[in-house]
């Protein structure tokens, strides 16, 4: 070709146009809601750190038993209430396993992991960094085992409000008229009853022996009682949510158009509708868990809420709150799990924030 | 218009929210009181017949006072409203001389009448007292209590309604006679058929009972029936008058009043410690002429309120605080010294401290066991350690295997080391157990027992046949929603594993919840605690009877019985009496369907200024023993300005 | 609007009977009753103590009893604490916890208000950062940890306040702080995210293409659209303090409602519980009447159903 400039024929213009076209029309990509709001999310720093945040504190709380943690329940009399220390821990004691560990009741992957590190490990653990408490457990480590329970009970209970709220919700919008109406009163009417009453007289009931060995043969224990009432009371609020978006969408285009091919109407709700308000109840969710975590450390100051040999995040904040007096502050008792708590809620709702602003098409080009 | 409200809106709004700010904040103020301290949470009642706890005792015993007191020193009986007692020779009769100058506080003198007419209102099946057992060792009061009549027995019929002319709380009008026949019918009853109820089978089939009398009055046999109202009406039962009770006539009960200032006791058995027991709160008198024409609640209402004791009440609010002022008619009312005392109700331990640190409280019988050790270093002056009759221990429901081998039930005990928990895990505030009944009552010599003997323990549950805990089941610890109920709990379960390698499931139960389940041996393991009555072995070992309201273990012991209910009441020498008690608590403890575990202490803080307020084995602190020393208060509250 | 009145008290009617039903019931199926005592008390006692407190008529007798009762406004004894009525409790506890919940309630609104309507003008920058780290700290620590602390400052570290009790307005001060900060920090995150929508809007470009400063625009224009969210958020508030005020008034000694609600449940004490869920019922549905009879007040688009 010839060099000269401006002597390239028309066609090699063209040509050159054409594929930077080209080009540019292989980089679009299709994109969907999810990957928008991804794109969105990524661009919020404090949602990412908080959503790394979790992740984080998600995988430690699953690897515990894997972590080289000094036993969660092994009473030692000789280090109570020692502050912050770097002094190193006795040894494991092999043969304790279980009244240390509790490793009966670890399922197989948890009872996997605890072998696991002994065989890294040995009996060697970290040091209590983190103080011990009356009963000279190290705080350290039941922080880790605390975060299990936690979060378990954050997730479980925010699923099964989930489940129970979005189907209720879902249903009482769809079907409209009369049935919302009547379903909706139900949920103002449940509203009004006092949690706390029915949380302790429910636990109650559910403790008496014929209740509770059929419900063990069920593999039901106290624990997931516990998940369930507290799950069956935080449905109310997500069934009007769901409800509402229900209704804003029931008369889109596309549940006509699903009707007209045939679908049955549980279809439309559950196949059609209930996607569509996934991202609404997404935030909703990520704004819950913290509720029901404060919820149980709220139940914990009760004596309502987890109970021993078991720990969690609630019952170490409330085991602190009777240590901090005039006479003497234990204040690491308060302080870390009071910031492990605080942190997770505060990672929580930075998330939920950035989702929602994420997910929310009006707050486009922002 | 609407626009006009829309615009007024706002204002109206904040008008609203800064007036209920205002009344929030617009209270009165009462001025201080001389004394002020730490009630425990609210007391459930004044009324002395059904109130049955500490903080209620603290203001029955300023409001009313009984035929003797206790001397906060040593518990010894003091006179009260009885000068002066005696004892017949076989001990069984005893006599209390009422002084002259005790007066109830609208003038009126407090006379025997007065008491006759309390015990008997203590004893009414209807008031349904929790105490009225203490009066059973008097000649024919557990029947009267118990609503039994016989054949032949003298009767006292109660109407529904109080006779014209009387107050309009008074009992119902009585009528006397001989008992001809009895018989009793079970509508509906739901346990036909069936030998062995449970305890909700029998309530059900009590609340059925319908009970027919057939009275001889002045010569007439009369018909008369009682039972619960919704069976008083079947048709059946038409030719009987439907009355409110039947019960033997209170004649028959031991207690007499000959004349106004005479109060005589006919007791079934020789109970030198009764004369004690007139002091204990239940026992106190209460104003006839107030309860009738009140009735419950209004008559203890300050307004109301008609009491002989060296206080009276001048406000209440409840669960804030109750308001005593001295009384003036008070028959020791010159050595009376607080004028104005405020007992406050807290529920939190750690508020109870927090006040008594801010110089809120003079006094706080409540301290915090995590900052227990704390204060003890800090070696504070206005810290008092106490020895208690009180002790924890662990029941065992011996219905169920493997607990119903004795060898079981030893090695578990044995397994405990007691020392470590109270020093080590509960850090002190205790004493660890040697025995059931607690140390501290003169004359009384436990027999030993609960050392830790790990060696022994494996031995005997290998005996047993369950070698290094294997084969045996996990058995379950039942406690209540307590922070030492579970550390100790969990010290225990700790200890057991790594003893004997016997699992322990811990099951904490709000306490209605536990409660019940004990009540209905619906456990393996519970803990539980009990406070002596008074001081005497007796109140510790009665508990273990077969089927007594408190066993709650399923033990039953032939001789144990017959220690205690027969034998020992009989005994007059309290020599061999206390040692025939000894012979009882040593089954117990052989047996060990209870493991005793720790004495506790009471602690408690009260500031060095207020003087009179002794340590005693039953934790009593009369009000009307205090006072304070002014100079010294000047002298600890001045460099501290007062908020 | 009389309409909607009648229609809401027709529901409330219903509400309190449903939900005074499921009450009735509920309590008495839970172990235990009003008598369990430490120490058991022997058979023909108990059947005594149950006879007094009218529990051994047959169940429906003690349902309708109850109702009956409740018609005229009669709501017993209470089981537990028996010298006094359950509407004496609650006349003497009423007071007590409303004047704390309304000043928390204070509290949280004028300050959470404040720093949301702050937060959103400066959107993005360094008090919009803080203030929200803050509220975030508010909903995330437990009641009862922020008392132990505010306790310990500014009781004993800085005397100036009382430890606990009540009958003074220094009382106040320290549990009203306590029980509204989680509220303050909701309504402040609230307010800012109404506050932005607002914002967004047409008309407050317009108004500021007129030339009015900042807080012209954001007092008179856009405080509107920041208070509706705030104010539906104020139904499950003061629910949040009717029950947190429970955690409160134990820590500072205050004799007001809450602790029944817990108590009552836990000691069995039928007629109080009962009472303490109507109040609780009551309350509730008041203040969530009151709030959307505001909704129409403030904003008249919206139609009262």
């Amino acid at each position: 070709m010839n060099r000269t400039t401006g002597n390239r024929t028309k066609g090699e213009h063209e040509l050159e146009r054409y594929a930077a076209l080209w080009e540019e029309a292989r980089a679009i990509r299709g994109t969907s809601l999810g990957r928008d709001a991804w794109r969105r999310l990524r661009r919020q720093r404090a949602a990412m750190a908080s959503l790394v945040a979790l992740c984080v504190v998600t995988v430690l709380a699953l690897i515990t038993p894997l972590l080289p943690l000094q036993p969660p329940r092994r009473v030692d009399s000789d280090r109570i209430f020692m502050p912050p220390t770097f002094s190193r821990p006795a040894a494991l004691d092999l043969d304790k396993l279980d009244a240390d560990f509790g490793r009966k009741d670890l399922d197989l992957v948890s009872r996997a992991l605890l072998d696991a590190r002994l065989a890294l490990f040995g009996g060697w653990s970290l040091p209590s960094i983190c103080g011990t408490d009356e009963l000279g457990r190290d705080l350290f480590s039941r922080l880790f085992w605390g975060a299990r329970v936690s979060l378990a009970v954050g997730v479980v209970a925010t699923l099964v409000s989930l489940v129970i709220g979005v189907s209720y919700g879902a249903t009482a919008g769809y079907l409209g008229g009369r049935i919302d109406n009547f379903m909706m009163r139900l949920v103002d009417i449940l509203y009004s009853v006092p949690f706390i009453c029915v949380v302790i007289l429910l636990v109650s009931i559910l403790s008496e022996d014929s209740i509770r060995t059929w419900l063990e043969s069920w593999h039901i224990d106290r624990i997931t009682i516990f998940y369930l009432v507290v799950g069956a009371i935080y449905w109310l609020t997500m069934s009007r949510v769901v409800r509402g978006q229900i209704i804003s969408l029931k008369n889109e285009q596309f549940v006509e158009a699903a009707r007209t091919i045939g679908a049955s109407q549980r279809r439309i709700i559950f196949f059609h509708l209930v996607p569509n308000v996934l991202s609404v109840v997404i935030v909703y969710l990520t704004l819950t868990i913290p509720s029901v975590m404060l919820f149980e450390a709220f139940l914990s100051f009760l004596g309502l809420g987890v109970q021993a040999p078991d720990v969690s995040w609630g019952l170490l904040v409330n085991q602190g709150f009777n240590v901090i007096t005039p006479i003497k502050i234990y204040w690491w008792l308060v302080v870390f799990p009071g910031l492990a708590l605080a942190l997770t809620l505060y990672a929580l709702n930075f998330l939920g924030d950035g989702l929602r602003d994420a997910l929310d098409p009006r707050l486009k080009n922002r | 218009m609407q626009a006009i409200g829309r615009k007024l809106f706002p204002y109206l709004a904040a008008i609203l929210l800064l007036l209920a700010a205002y009344f929030a904040v617009a209270g009165e103020r009462r001025a201080p009181a001389d004394f002020t301290f730490v009630n425990g949470t609210e007391i459930k009642s004044i009324d002395p017949a059904i109130s049955t706890g500490q903080p209620e005792g603290r203001i029955i015993r300023a409001l009313f006072e009984g035929l003797v007191n206790w001397d906060p020193r040593d518990l010894s009986s003091t006179p009260g409203v009885a000068a002066r007692w005696e004892m017949s020779e076989d001990s069984r009769r005893i006599t209390f001389h009422l002084r002259d100058d005790a007066l109830w506080s609208d003038g009126t003198p407090v006379t025997a009448d007065d008491f006759v007419y309390s015990y008997r209102r203590l004893l009414d099946p209807l008031t349904a007292a929790q105490y009225a057992y203490q009066l059973y060792y008097v000649v024919g009061a557990e029947k009267y209590n118990r609503g039994q009549v016989a054949v032949g027995d003298r009767v006292e019929i109660e109407r529904f309604d109080p006779p014209s002319g009387a107050p309009p709380h008074a009992r119902g009008e009585l009528l006397r006679g001989t008992l001809l026949e009895y018989a009793e019918a079970f509508v509906d009853d739901p346990a036909a058929g069936k030998t062995e109820l449970s305890d909700d089978e029998q309530r059900e089939r009590l609340r059925r009972r319908v009970r027919m009398y057939t009275i001889e009055i002045d010569g007439e046999a009369r018909r008369f029936k009682t039972g619960v109202a919704a069976f008083r009406d079947e048709p059946e039962f038409d030719a009987y008058e439907p009355v409110k009770q039947v019960l033997v006539d209170f004649d028959t009960v031991g207690i007499r009043a000959p004349d106004d200032r005479t109060l005589i006791f006919e007791l079934n058995n020789p109970a030198p410690y009764f004369v004690s027991l007139t002091g204990f709160y239940p026992l106190y008198p209460v104003h006839r002429e107030t309860v009738e024409r009140f009735g419950s609640p209004d008559w203890m209402r300050p307004e109301n309120l008609v009491g002989n004791g060296p206080y009276r009440l001048e406000e209440r609010a409840f669960r804030d605080y109750i308001r005593l002022a001295k009384s003036e008619t008070y028959w020791n009312a010159e050595n009376v010294k607080l004028d104005v005392i405020d007992a406050l109700a807290v529920e939190s331990n750690v508020t109870a401290l927090n006040m008594y640190e801010n110089r809120q409280v003079d006094w706080t019988p409540v301290v915090p066991t995590v900052i227990l050790p704390e204060l003890k270093k800090q070696d504070r002056d206005d810290l008092r350690v106490a020895p208690y009759l009180t002790i924890t221990y662990f029941r065992f429901n011996v219905t169920r295997s493997p607990l119903t081998d004795a060898r079981v039930r030893r090695a578990l005990s044995l397994a405990i080391d007691r020392p470590e928990i109270v020093d080590k895990i509960m850090r002190g505030g205790r004493t660890a157990a040697t025995s059931f009944v607690p140390i501290g009552i003169e004359g009384y010599e436990s027999p030993d027992c609960c050392q830790h003997d790990p060696e022994e323990a494996r031995r005997l549950l290998a005996k047993a046949g369950f070698p290094g805990g294997k084969g045996m089941r996990k058995l379950t610890l039942l406690h209540n929603a307590s922070e030492d109920a579970e550390k100790l709990c969990q010290a225990v379960q700790f200890q057991w594993h790594d003893t004997l390698g016997v699992e322990v499931e811990l099951v904490r139960q709000e306490w209605g919840t536990y409660q019940e389940k004990v009540r209905n041996l619906e456990y393996d393991v519970a803990i539980a605690g009990w406070i002596g009555d008074y001081v005497d072995p007796n109140t510790f070992l009665d508990m273990f009877v077969t089927g007594g309201g408190n066993n709650n273990t399923g033990w039953s012991h032939a001789e144990f019985d017959a220690i205690i209910k027969e034998r020992a009441p009989r005994e007059r020498d309290p020599e061999k009496r206390l040692a025939l008690m000894r012979q009882a608590e040593e089954i117990l403890l052989a047996e060990m369907p209870v493991v005793p575990l720790y004495f506790p202490e009471r602690n408690y803080l009260v500031r060095t200024y207020v003087k009179g307020l002794h340590n005693n084995i039953l934790d009593v602190h009369p009000l009307h023993d205090l006072w304070i020393d002014e100079a010294e208060r000047e002298r600890q509250t001045a460099p501290r300005r007062k908020r | 609007m009389i309409a909607f009145l009648l229609r809401r008290f027709m529901w409330f009617v219903i509400t309190v009977w449903a939900v005074q039903s499921l009450s009735f019931f509920l309590v008495r199926l839970a172990p235990g009753g009003p008598f369990t005592q430490e120490r058991n008390v022997p058979l023909h006692v108990e059947l005594a103590q149950r006879a007094k407190l009218n529990l051994d008529v047959p169940l429906y007798e003690q349902y309708f009893g109850y109702f009956g009762k409740l018609f005229r406004f009669d709501l017993g004894i209470s089981d537990r604490q028996p010298d006094f009525t359950v509407n004496e409790i609650i006349a003497a506890g009423f007071p007590v916890s409303a004047s704390l919940g309304v000043l928390a309630l204070l509290f949280a609104v004028a300050l959470g208000l404040a720093a949301g309507i702050v937060s959103a003008v400066f959107r993005g920058r360094g008090w919009d950062v803080s203030i929200m780290a803050a509220a975030t700290l508010g909903i995330a620590v437990p009641s009862f940890v922020v008392a132990s602390v505010v306790i310990i400052l500014f009781v004993f570290v800085w005397p100036l306040f009382p430890a606990a009790g009540w009958g003074e307005p220094a009382n106040l001060v320290l549990p009203a702080f306590c029980l509204g900060a989680p509220y303050a920090a909701y309504i402040a995150r609230l307010s800012r995210t109404g506050m932005l929508e607002v914002l967004s809007q047409d008309y407050i470009r317009t108004a500021y293409a007129k030339g009015l400063s900042t807080r012209a625009v954001v007092l008179r224009h856009a405080l509107r659209g920041a208070l509706l969210p705030v104010f539906s958020f104020l139904g499950p508030a003061v629910a949040g303090i009717l029950t947190g005020s429970l955690v409160i008034e134990k820590i500072f000694a205050i004799p007001g409602l809450g602790v029944h609600l817990l108590n009552a449940a836990l000691q069995r004490d039928f007629t109080l519980m009962l009472g303490m869920v109507l109040v609780y019922t009551t309350v509730l549905y008041s203040m969530n009447t009151l709030v959307d009879l505001s909704y129409r007040i403030l904003d008249p688009r919206v139609e009262l159903t």
